[in-house]
């Protein structure tokens, strides 16, 4: 590693982080969902900032209706109402993947943002590290 | 303030880099390891703004052992010490997998 690099990583290090969580897969048939959100809570408990974005079949995860105990998978998404408990507050969602989806903007929780694709690129570029589920 | 974006699935098989695409910023760069190799003869390479100076990179071994031919003219060829110099000089990584 040069030196020039190797201290504008020690820079970096010092600057206060912010983390995107970037979900992309429906809930129940794999566990990255649950992961995401076990991650997140705990990025929370230790009052790091976090944002959580949803992207492609991600999407699914915020949508109203759902229950996973018909098909006897523990429903993680009720959970997500702890979010503003864990001051997690930044929820955003790509308006192209709903669309794709044919989805409205109906979610099971409330303080989710509805961003064009665009927008959803730079809100996710405004963050240091991305961690994708 | 580029991104590195590294494609690791076929998009003959995902839907990861179509997702990736969607979150496409000028000056990012992508790099095409494993699977994501394949792409290179996907048509979404296509949708790629030629006026946003997307850097386009392969891993030469993972492209040559799936038999996939580079166009040298659109794709950089690199290797595993480059890339991890790239997770250095971009801002941030997002892993397609």
């Amino acid at each position: 590693m040069s030196q020039s690099l190797m201290s504008k990583s020690l820079i970096s290090k010092k600057l206060p982080k912010l983390t995107a969580i970037l979900n992309s897969k429906a809930p129940y048939s794999n566990s990255a969902g649950k992961d995401a959100l076990d991650i997140a809570l705990i990025f929370g408990s230790f009052e790091q900032p976090t944002s959580l974005f949803f992207q492609g079949d991600g999407v699914w995860q915020l949508i109203q209706g759902q229950n996973g105990t018909i098909i006897s998978v523990k429903d993680y998404l009720k959970t997500f109402a702890a979010f503003e408990f864990y001051d997690i507050e930044n929820i955003y969602i790509c308006q192209e993947s709903l669309i794709q989806r044919g989805l409205t903007a109906d979610f099971h929780i409330e303080q989710v943002q509805v961003l064009a694709r665009r927008v959803f690129a730079e809100k996710l570029a405004t963050h240091h590290t991305v961690l994708r589920f | 303030m580029p991104t590195l974006h590294i494609v690791r699935q076929s998009a003959f098989n995902s839907d990861d880099f179509a997702q990736c695409l969607q979150v496409l910023r000028n000056n990012d760069v992508i790099v095409f390891i494993d699977d994501g190799c394949y792409n290179l003869h996907h048509k979404l390479i296509n949708t790629i703004d030629s006026e946003a100076d997307i850097k386009l990179k392969v891993v030469e071994k993972h492209a040559l052992a799936r038999a996939i031919t580079i166009d040298e003219a659109l794709y950089t060829v690199i290797n595993m010490n480059n890339l991890v110099e790239l997770t250095l000089t971009t801002n941030r990584v997002i892993t397609w997998q």
